[in-house]
């Protein structure tokens, strides 16, 4: 039992060092990493969210920037077309996410491993080309330009700060769902669904719900992006951006919580330092990195850590 | 075949259950009835037919032909989880437990879906109905390791958790798939006298499939013998025991 208070007093100290650095962060670095941190957090909390989906319950998606993509889309259209305010649209914009995985998602849990895979890259890429093709709504290729954040959060600090605290509350849910009786379901059934259909879990009914969450909780990550970028383009639902969280998660560790988050600052850094030095070679950068993660670490960094310091099992698991 | 069962004491029926993979025909117009409170062994040479059998009662696999009726109810047509519901639970052939998941969380997690609490996102888990696991990871004797990932326990205490898992429920009917596949003679013993005595404690209906007979002629009621997909013979250990089709097909042409 004191041993267990000792570790809450850890934890607690933890973060409000976390909190602190992440407060002060835009005062102490220039100007460009603030920009550069936003993005950082609008990707942990894209991951993350992919996530639940691979980490928690075993689903791999291809086809997770079309959430993104209706996220922010979502958003810009309704700040554009229908003029509503823009925080609201933050709040609003990830239900046309939600309401994407819901449909999507009700064919797409249908199927396992390779062929989920591919239903909903195939479903991502139908939601590229309405997006690209329909000009007159979402401007196909032109993008919808002007989505600029309300006055008030319009400089990039104030910008990094409401991320933040949006991501931070994002990220909080995930973890309350990961360790809600819901997410204890869904490890079930990642391990053994057949286990789990016979403990009276109905496995199809539990992923299309995890998948609608995820589906909201990559709609917000869209929608931040949106208005942190002033605009939206249909490269957002590509299936390049549905790798970026996949390759990020590997980095990081799909097992860890954390490793959506530790991937994202590693990913985004290289990304920033690397295609800054040699703009063409990021791409080869990236491919080295990640064939070195598999065959060194599998289980990313996170994996690489805890073997490091502790040599055992760490208890933060998705 | 058998004594006639009155209508209230059958917990299970089964009517002309047919199963073909291709032109293979794994169970064939199988007829069953189980009382309320048997212990019942299904053997048979391998291939006869009692996984497949096993698994279309759980609807993991679908029927060409047949009907399943459990304490009145039709599960014919069910979804696995929603048989689960009406009452009975199972192990399987091979062990199946959350491995990556500790066994309290095993256990809890069987807990939370059966006390319909699992569609909850809100509250953590960790403390729910972790005393009741505790109580049930007790009654398997795997009290000392509750916080380790289960995929580095024994293979008999592995099994032992899914026993553990399937009790969760407190079902009428507990169906058990080879439950000593693996074990030592020892551990075979050890389990089977658990089940035993847990089914006497319970009440339960108790259907099982094993190889081992020892295991079988000790704590079953009824035998149900199948071959190649049919039921040969059915009847109290003794009479199974003297039986000559039996002894010809399964235990040996000297058995």
């Amino acid at each position: 039992m004191q041993q267990k208070k000792h570790k809450a007093g850890h934890l607690i100290l933890l973060i409000i060092i976390l909190l602190t650095v992440l407060l002060l962060l835009p005062h102490i670095i220039p100007f460009f990493f603030i920009l550069v941190a936003t993005e950082i957090a609008i990707l942990a909390l894209f991951a993350a969210a992919f996530n639940l989906l691979l980490g928690s319950g075993g689903m791999l998606s291809f086809g997770h920037a079309a959430y993104f993509a209706l996220g922010a889309y979502g958003s810009a259209l309704l700040f554009k077309k229908a003029g509503v305010p823009m925080v609201l649209t933050v709040a609003a914009g990830p239900l046309f996410a939600a309401a994407g995985a819901l449909l999507f998602g009700f064919f797409i849990v249908r199927l396992t491993t390779v062929y989920f895979a591919m239903l909903s890259l195939a479903f991502a890429q139908i939601v590229y080309t309405i997006i690209f093709k329909w000009y007159g709504f979402t401007g196909g290729d032109n993008g919808l330009l002007g989505i600029w954040p309300t006055s008030f959060l319009k400089s990039p600090v104030a910008y990094y700060y409401f991320t933040m605290a949006v991501v931070g509350l994002s990220v909080l849910a995930l973890y309350a769902i990961i360790n809600s009786p819901f997410g204890y379901a869904l490890k079930a059934i990642r391990e053994n669904p057949r286990r789990a259909r016979f403990i009276g879990v109905n496995v199809k009914r539990h992923q299309h719900m995890a998948f609608v969450l995820s589906g909201f909780f990559s709609g917000i990550a869209g929608s931040l992006f949106a208005f942190f970028n002033g605009s939206v383009f249909p490269d957002y639902a590509f299936f390049n951006k549905s790798f970026e969280p996949l390759i990020v998660v590997i980095m990081g560790g799909t097992q860890f919580f954390l490793g959506p988050l530790v991937g994202a600052v590693g990913y985004k850094l290289l990304e920033t330092f690397i295609s800054g030095r040699w703009p063409v070679y990021w791409p080869l950068f990236m491919g080295s990195i990640v064939i070195t993660v598999i065959l060194v670490s599998p289980q990313g960094f996170m994996g690489f850590l805890e073997r490091l310091l502790w040599g055992r099992k760490l208890r933060s698991r998705t | 075949m058998g004594k006639e069962i009155e209508e209230q004491d059958v917990a299970l029926r089964i009517k002309a259950l047919t199963k073909h993979f291709g032109g293979v025909m794994a169970v064939y117009g199988v007829d069953m009835e189980i009382a309320q409170g048997d212990i019942r062994a299904i053997i048979g040479p391998n291939g006869a037919g009692k996984t497949t059998l096993f698994n279309l009662i759980t609807g993991d696999l679908s029927k060409n032909q047949g009907r399943v009726h459990f304490r009145g109810q039709d599960i014919s047509r069910m979804p696995p989880y929603k048989i689960y519901r009406c009452g009975i639970s199972r192990t399987f052939q091979i062990t199946s437990i959350f491995l990556r998941l500790t066994p309290l969380e095993n256990v809890q997690t069987a807990l939370l879906s059966h006390h319909r609490r699992h569609y909850n996102i809100f509250t953590p888990a960790k403390s729910i109905y972790r005393q009741e696991a505790l109580d049930i990871l007790e009654r398997v004797s795997l009290k000392e390791q509750v916080l380790k990932p289960s995929s580095i326990m024994s293979h008999g205490d592995q099994r032992r958790l899914e026993l553990a898992i399937a009790l969760v429920s407190e079902p009428q009917l507990l169906m058990l798939d080879e439950p000593t596949a693996g074990m030592a003679p020892q551990e075979r013993r050890e389990t089977m006298e658990l089940v035993a005595r847990i089914g006497e404690e319970e009440g339960l209906t108790i259907l099982f499939t094993e190889h081992d007979m020892d295991v079988v002629f000790a704590v079953s009621k009824r035998i149900t013998v199948m071959h190649q997909g049919r039921i040969i013979f059915e009847g109290k250990p003794q009479e199974v025991r003297a039986n000559r089709e039996v002894q010809r097909v399964y235990l040996g042409e000297d058995g």
